[in-house]
């Protein structure tokens, strides 16, 4: 049995040992004495706030039992916040005064960007930061000088620096920039980047060893050769003692790429291998670094249901997890390092839908991993659903988001993105963009539904019913891949991208046939769309030629070194070592491209499914 | 009846975004055009060269990631650079403005679909724009597309019903043919032709992709053609898809050919004889067939035809032991293939076919291979093989090698 299959028994086991506590508590009348105490107690001892009108609240809602049975339900079954098997959130205290836990992000081109800040944002309540205002970050744009620039604009009036890196297409694919027919897509949607000289660029002026400081970088790819050039540029510029003190998230989701988002550059085996690579050289180097983020969003949004969506990307998860120990990583050092990347849209499901996953992730880590406490967390970051915007009469659509909003908050997601109502036609403009961003600060910081009491919209009847309907149809969705062989079977299979793209037909079907309604489009519509006039910020002509000047000096100045430095690391790949110590020395005289290529020569290239 | 209309589709390099083109695709093929669908992240290079090969009326392009007024001019300049009546159309949502589309118009893109346009419109547009025949057309100034316009004319007789050119299409040999006879590195006027048939999704494409990767690496000069086939019924369209996935056969020394069956059962469709004699003669190193899935009784090679070696590619899921005797081809294979031998089941199939073979009695040959895999020594094997077959049609001299070496193995 693979270890899906492991933990599919484990979450069965863990659901029998519940109901067992339940009837004990209901018939050990000591047990039953002791949890009531236990519930009492806590109640008792819960800090009481008051809301700006007088009222006072308890910080932590609980349900209104007193029946042994019940109560070890829900200590069991669900946990108090930041307790095992974390239901109701990772952390004990979140959202509360004085509010933390959120972000805006800018979606690049019509493609989803999270700007991750770190995680460490929903730390314990003793540690909590300064209120800090939403931080607005634009992610990535024509050259490395031009994001960068925009980067210093964007934290000027920040106490913490969180840089949130978008690339261009020949970046993502890992192709320089004077690749055939590239010209026009160099700094579009992102920031490009060829050499270290460009990394270099991107993030000066920055403290890249700061504590307050964090970059993260969404792409997956090419995903070890970035880190490679990331480390290489804090080295160059504050020596080699800085490596141990970066801080940072680089997205490396290969599962994803391929089920869902075709951004994939080497057969899915070898880019398994170099991402393990990665993991194993930042868990002993880099341990304040997040080398993946687990990606459902990209799922989401090519169509798949959100019972798929959360199946595949928490499959993706365990069977991460079981390369990562395979390589004998031990699993509380990779596991605290994972994190999470889910969409929230307006289906019934998203009600309990990450409140599911982060239960299903930390019995599976413990059972079957053997993940201590901070192993067993599934620290997410949610974005609202860009898929369920639409253009006609688009001003819906702060509507649309803002339920998003509450569901994710419901959901107690670490930390949220929220989208522009504008993106279902062009970049975000700054008016929506600030709209956005001003939703959750409405939400969080203005309405009092988040501020004052932990738990505040969880546990009512229909969230359990959706609960139990939800888990039930994701262990559904993990039987179907171990029939399958596992995830990496079921993927070769071409399972998940069926599946996903199955559901997107149906999905566009229900709109076309009125049975998914969207108002303004299929129902109550006025015809008016009122579309405001679109002005697009292209990167000039004179700046990409300047990029590929660049780049051909770059190359030339270190022809003589590249061809030995390839060569190396050719032969590294080659005797199965870890790749990035012969990367990090590559990545001084070589190109993105140059690297690329000569890895691609060495484990082949990605042939596209479709 | 004229031929469907064949267009290529495929997304601009550095660009992953296919469901809107996968959805468009199906409508297309849903109202009579034959789609050669290239896939994602394609270079300019590629798609003028796939476009001239498969000799399309034109070229659908769907960007979703930027950088679209240039793409588009770059494709539109290399079909003029290279003589190509071919038109180029496409979209991208609302990532182009209308702005843009007036620039990419001005540089000669025939149309641009913008959020919001209907299936049914485009369809109406292609059927509209690019559905009449085509008129005389002046003498092709490239090779390749000389060739792929006469592949084209063999296609529209039969498809026409006119008789067909057959004995033409065999023995006139242009001006251009005959240069590149002088040119290549081969002395013999006919190719060495390869017959690759099989079930569908035994991974006969990804095999023949990968043999056209070795091909390249060992004939630093060596051209290679292959003819690739996809069912369709008479007057419908047709899905060619094959390209999307062949990765390394996208390169200016292979000349590559998407054929719809058009009504014919049996893997083949009725112009391929006289193309496939056509490109036997137009210098290449090797011509490679690859039929449509075929069930157990597809013959699809005849016996002292055009084909020199034929090869079965057959996957491990065929079901009982009793399956095999029924599949003619098995007969008549040179080679066998079992692909997907990482496969649980391929330890079984192996030794069942190997004994069907063996009632044979014909040193035909089973490889065991795992065409996705890099450097599958299975694949080398069947290369190496493959690249031991005379270009003379005699009894291919690895028979006696190959049973001299079952031996040594028993």
């Amino acid at each position: 049995m693979s270890k899906l299959g492991q933990v599919i028994e484990s979450i069965e086991k863990y659901n029998k040992f519940v109901l067992d506590q339940v009837r004990r508590a209901r018939t050990d009348q000591q047990f039953g004495r002791d949890l009531l105490g236990r519930w009492n107690d806590i109640k008792a001892k819960t800090p009481i706030t008051r809301t700006p009108t007088g009222l006072p609240l308890p910080r932590l809602a609980l349900p209104e039992i007193d029946e042994p049975g019940e109560i070890a339900r829900y200590l069991f079954g669900e946990g108090f916040p930041g307790e095992f098997p974390f239901l109701n959130g990772a952390y004990r205290e979140m959202y509360l005064e004085p509010v933390r836990g959120v972000e805006s992000f800018e979606k690049n081109g019509g493609r989803a960007r999270p700007v991750r800040a770190g995680l460490a944002s929903g730390a314990p309540a003793k540690k909590l930061p300064q209120a800090e205002e939403p931080t607005r970050l634009f992610s990535g744009l024509m050259l490395a000088e031009d994001t960068n620039e925009r980067f210093h604009y964007l934290t000027q009036h920040q106490r913490t620096h969180r840089l949130s890196t978008a690339f261009d297409g020949p970046t993502l694919y890992g192709i320089d920039s004077d690749a055939d027919g590239v010209f026009g897509k160099i700094g579009e949607g992102g920031v490009a980047i060829d050499t270290v000289e460009d990394m270099v660029r991107l993030y000066d002026g920055f403290d890249l060893g700061s504590p307050d400081f964090s970059a993260s970088m969404t792409i997956s790819g090419p995903a070890p050769i970035i880190m490679a050039m990331y480390i290489a540029a804090a080295k160059r510029r504050f020596g080699p003692k800085v490596v141990p003190k970066l801080r940072g998230t680089i997205q490396a989701d290969i599962f994803k790429e391929v089920q869902a988002q075709n951004e994939t550059i080497f057969p899915i085996e070898a880019s398994l291998r170099f991402l393990t690579d990665m993991v194993e050289f930042t868990t002993r180097e880099m341990p304040r670094w997040y080398p993946i983020s687990i990606s459902g969003y990209h799922i989401g949004e090519a169509g798949s249901t959100p019972v798929q969506q959360a199946a595949y990307t928490l499959s993706n998860g365990f069977a991460y997890a079981e390369m990562f120990a395979a390589r004998g990583i031990p699993v509380d050092q990779f596991g605290p390092r994972l994190s999470f990347f889910l969409d929230c849209g307006l289906d019934a499901e998203y009600i309990a839908l990450a409140r599911v996953s982060r239960r299903i992730w930390a019995i599976g880590m413990r059972d079957v991993f053997g993940a201590g406490p901070r192993g067993q967390l599934l620290k997410l970051h949610t974005q609202t659903s860009g898929r369920s915007l639409i253009a006609a009469e688009f001003k819906n659509n702060l509507t649309r988001t803002a339920a998003e909003l509450i569901l994710a908050y419901m959901n107690a997601t670490n930390s949220c993105h929220s989208n522009s109502a504008d993106e279902p036609f062009t970049t975000p403009s700054e008016e929506w963009i600030r709209l956005a961003a001003h939703g959750q600060a409405i939400l969080l910081e203005e309405s009092g539904i988040f501020k004052h009491t932990m738990n505040m919209l969880s546990g009512s009847p229909g969230m359990k019913a959706v609960e139990r309907a939800v888990e039930l149809a994701i262990l559904d969705e993990f039987r179907e891949i171990e029939r399958l062989g596992g995830v990496l079977a079921a993927v070769e299979d071409r399972y998940q991208r069926s599946q996903i793209q199955n559901a997107a037909h149906r999905y566009e079907q229900q709109i076309y046939d009125g049975t998914r309604p969207l108002i303004g489009l299929n129902r109550y519509r006025n015809g008016s769309d009122d579309i405001p006039e679109v002005k697009l910020a292209r990167t000039p002509r004179k700046k990409q030629q300047l990029q590929v000047d660049r780049l051909a000096k770059f190359k030339k100045k270190n022809a003589e070194k590249a061809k030995r430095a390839l060569d190396k690391l050719a032969a590294v790949v080659e005797r199965g070592e870890n790749c990035l110590p012969a990367l990090l020395e590559a990545v001084e005289v070589c190109s993105l491209g140059q690297i690329t290529g000569r890895l691609q020569e060495v484990v082949g290239r990605f042939r596209p499914m479709v | 009846m004229a031929s469907p209309i064949r267009i290529l589709t495929a997304v601009p390099i550095c660009d992953g975004h296919d469901s809107a083109i996968n959805t468009i695709n199906l409508e297309f093929i849903r109202h009579g055009i034959e789609v050669i669908y290239l896939g994602y992240h394609r270079s300019v290079g590629d798609i003028v060269r796939a476009a001239i090969q498969e000799d399309v009326r034109a070229i659908g392009i769907s960007s979703y990631n930027g950088g679209h007024v240039e793409f588009f001019a770059e494709v539109v300049a290399l079909l003029r650079k290279r003589g190509s009546d071919i038109r180029v159309f496409g979209g991208g949502g609302g990532t182009i403005t209308h702005e843009d589309a007036a620039i990419m118009r001005r540089k000669g893109v025939d149309e641009i679909f913008f959020a919001g346009t209907s299936l049914d419109d485009m369809v109406k547009f292609v059927h509209q724009r690019y559905g009449k025949p085509r008129g005389k057309r002046t003498r092709a100034k490239r090779s390749d597309m000389e060739l792929a316009h006469k592949l084209s004319e063999i296609e529209d007789a039969y498809a026409s019903g006119k008789k067909p050119l057959t004995l033409n299409a065999r023995r006139r040999m242009s001006k251009a043919e005959a240069k590149q006879n002088q040119t290549s590195n081969i002395k013999h006027q006919t190719s060495k032709v390869i017959g690759f048939t099989g079930p569908g999704g035994a991974g006969k494409t990804t095999l023949i992709d990968e043999l056209v990767l070795r091909f390249l690496h060992q004939n630093p000069k060596g051209r290679i053609a292959i003819l690739s086939h996809d069912p369709s019924v008479i007057g419908e369209g047709a899905l060619l898809g094959d390209r999307a996935t062949m990765i390394n056969s996208q390169d200016d020394r292979v000349f590559m050919r998407s054929m719809a069956t058009r009504g014919q059962a049996g893997g083949l469709s009725p112009a391929t004889h006289d193309c496939l004699a056509l490109l036997a003669r137009s210098g290449f190193d090797c011509v490679i067939i690859e039929t449509v899935g075929t069930g157990q009784e597809a013959m699809p090679f005849r016996k002292n035809g055009i084909v020199d070696l034929t090869v079965l590619v057959m996957n491990p899921d065929y079901g009982s032991r009793l399956q095999l005797q029924k599949i003619v081809m098995l007969d008549i294979a040179d080679i066998v293939v079992v692909n997907k031998s990482d496969l649980q089941r391929a330890r079984t199939a192996h030794t069942e076919i190997e004994q069907r073979l063996q009632q044979n009695r014909r040193g035909q040959r089973l490889i065991d291979t795992v065409a996705k895999r890099h450097r599958d020594p299975g694949v080398d094997q069947l290369f190496d093989l493959i690249s031991m077959v005379g270009r003379d049609r005699s009894e291919p001299d690895w028979h006696q090698a190959c049973q001299t070496r079952g031996r040594e193995k028993s």
